[in-house]
């Protein structure tokens, strides 16, 4: 990485995954669900692109298999905390597992063997490049949708407001399950790109705490599609960076650690006052924290 | 509190319609679930040997378990078990190895500073949140990863020791080992502090007033806060403490398994801890028991994947599943308002 282009390409390749998984975890936010699964959204979807593009030859298929993918993991998030009570958190949590679990089982069970697939066919470098539009493009018709289409307006309400919600004859939990099954064929795109865009195999925790840095990004973003995708370019400017910069002497896990050591400073509010949506992560049937809980010594800026 | 549970119903179904998975995941790995089920439960309990790492196992298990119990009781997510268990780990390693004191003095200190490492850790959330409102959520999974950077960064760089051969502190010297329990086994005294510590928890919830501010913090914050509980503190010293806890059991596997710090200390024991404690009801004795169910899933994975060719992750794959279904709200304590 010599050269300025290369490192403009770098950055891009490692911002495309972060960007698409970004773009996922806003759009589950601001509709009330804090996605944790993202990471494991991203594993399922680099695995399923992979499987399919092994058993039919078209990679393309295989990109297929990862909306799918993503959409089914993300969606059982959205249909367990809207129908069932259950709480996103802690799913979430058992959906990594699920998905960790899920995929080093699958690679044994489709390939035959532990740890990593053979090669497959892959995307290609055309593929690849249009991938990396489609991020940016994404993250642009996404702003568009939230700010200017009616279901963007009920997305946004639902993450602020379920019940104004419902009173308006609008049922919130189908707008959070579609919220999710965005999120999850974004998330899936955004882990063909890790299998099938920058390599061509699967191998397992590939992902590497991705998704855990694009709930990073979403804060950064201050949950807005357009910030959240600028955010997702910066780490994956710092990780292009980190080639170069490992060879100055800084240590790498220094610049592992940024993006996350960045999400806890924005957890302060001291970077700049951003507010999440008023019931992101809140259960429907509860109340979010804004209304009737405006006593002092309440928790009034969640840093998420 | 809603998760006082009925502490039979659910589990039981839960644990039949998890088994039934289990075997379907087995028949599509091609083995029999018979024989799968066989190679794990010989593995974990068929012999004085397996039973003595299956009781290991249930220990690294049971420290994580309690601490991640003990937030959720206090309505706080803590989803950081691993990382304060990794940083309890190294301080406790990098405290063993530069000790060179009698046991009796070195290894409450090892102990001590495992806590306190896992207590830092844990407090760092507790401060984003007490202090700024910071979601705990996010706050525990961001240090789960820059604990794993630090602790990499660390031994492998400044703190690297001559005689390490891999990601690792020195080894300890002997006298600062946990006493065995079972000589010519991995099984320490550990397991004792911590049945000690899970019936203290025990009678903490249910007899202090300590347990009473905790859990009225966690089940009802609004009225816990109009009857003068203060909950910012409340958070910080329950993250702080359940941060504590893992650390201390990261500390128990330095000075009882390992006898250094090496940064695969944990394969993943601060999230299947999430499991343990729900299947556990957030009650710490029934805690024990899921602690000791899901130690014989740990310990005979291996055998199964041995004997059975049967992939271990599907382990990895049911606990997951075990979250899923046991993370219904009646289980989980209900959220704080804000969290």
């Amino acid at each position: 990485m010599d050269s300025f282009a290369g490192f403009v390409s770098l950055s891009l390749v490692k911002a495309t995954p972060l960007v698409f998984a970004a773009l996922a975890g806003t759009i589950c936010e601001r509709a009330g669900i804090l996605n944790i699964a993202l990471e494991g959204a991203l594993t399922v979807g680099a695995f399923a692109a992979v499987a399919v593009s092994f058993a039919t030859g078209s990679p393309v298929l295989g990109l297929f298999a990862a909306v799918l993918a993503g959409i089914a993991l993300c969606a059982l998030l959205g249909i367990a905390a809207t129908r069932f009570g259950v709480d996103q958190i802690v799913a979430g949590t058992g959906l990594n597992l699920l998905a960790a679990g899920g995929t080093a089982f699958g690679l044994v069970v489709v390939f035959g063997q532990p740890g990593a697939s053979p090669e497959v066919h892959a995307l290609g470098a055309g593929g690849e490049k249009a991938l990396i539009v489609a991020a940016f493009v994404a993250a642009f018709v996404l702003q568009a949708v939230l700010d200017r289409t009616p279901w963007g307006l009920r997305v946004r309400a639902c993450g602020e407001n379920p019940r104004a919600v419902r009173s308006a004859g609008v049922d919130p939990r189908r707008v959070r399950v579609t919220a999710t099954v965005v999120a999850g064929a974004l998330a899936g795109i955004g882990g063909a790109f890790l299998s099938l865009g920058e390599l061509d195999i699967y191998s397992d925790g590939m992902t590497a705490g991705r998704g855990f840095i694009a709930l990073a990004a979403v804060i950064f973003g201050r949950w807005t599609p357009l910030g959240a995708a600028g955010a997702a370019l910066a780490f994956g400017a710092l990780s292009a960076l980190q080639f170069v910069l490992q060879r100055a002497g800084v240590p790498s896990e220094l610049m592992q650690a940024l993006p996350y050591l960045a999400a806890l400073a924005a957890l302060t509010g001291i970077v700049g006052r951003a507010r999440a949506p008023a019931a992101d992560g809140v259960p429907l049937d509860e109340r979010p924290a804004h209304i009737g809980r405006m006593a002092k010594g309440s928790v009034e800026n969640r840093g998420d | 509190m809603t998760a006082r549970m009925r502490p039979f119903a659910g589990p039981v179904t839960g644990a039949v319609a998890l088994i039934v998975v289990a075997a379907a995941a087995m028949l599509l790995a091609g083995a029999s679930p018979i024989a799968g089920f066989a190679a794990l439960l010989r593995g974990a309990l068929g012999g004085p040997h397996q039973v003595s790492e299956t009781l290991v196992q249930t220990t690294s298990l049971l420290f994580p378990s309690l601490a991640v119990a003990f937030a959720f009781r206090a309505g706080l997510f803590n989803i950081g078990a691993e990382g304060q268990l990794v940083m309890g780990g190294l301080c406790a390693g990098l405290a063993g190895a530069a000790l060179a004191v009698p046991g009796w003095v070195a290894i409450p200190l090892i102990l001590f500073a495992g806590a306190a490492g896992g207590a830092a850790w844990g407090g760092v959330a507790g401060v984003l949140r007490a202090r700024f409102g910071g979601n705990e959520v996010i706050a525990t999974l961001m240090l789960n990863i820059i604990a794993a950077l630090l602790a990499n960064y660390l031994v492998v760089g400044p703190l690297h020791a001559p005689d390490a051969t891999g990601a690792e502190t020195s080894e300890l010297p002997r006298s600062s080992w946990l006493p065995l329990l079972l000589p010519d086994s991995r099984l320490s005294v550990a397991l004792l502090f911590g049945i000690a510590l899970a019936v203290s928890l025990a009678y903490v919830f249910r007899s202090t007033a300590f347990g009473y501010a905790l859990r009225a913090a966690g089940d009802a914050p609004e009225a816990a806060r109009r009857a003068g509980i203060d909950l910012r503190r409340t958070a910080l010293v329950a993250m702080a403490l359940s941060g504590a806890i893992a650390g201390f059991g990261g500390a128990t596997i330095v000075a009882g398994v390992l006898h250094r710090f090496n940064v695969a200390l944990s394969p993943g024991y601060g999230f299947i801890a999430i499991a343990v404690a729900l299947v556990g009801g957030l009650d710490p004795l029934w805690i024990l028991v899921a602690s000791f169910a899901f130690g014989i899933l740990q310990s005979g994975s291996l055998s199964m994947q041995a004997y059975a060719h049967v992939p271990k992750d599907v382990v990895t794959f049911v606990e997951g599943l075990a979250i899923l279904a046991l993370a219904t709200r009646r289980f989980v304590a209900p959220r704080t308002a804000g969290t």
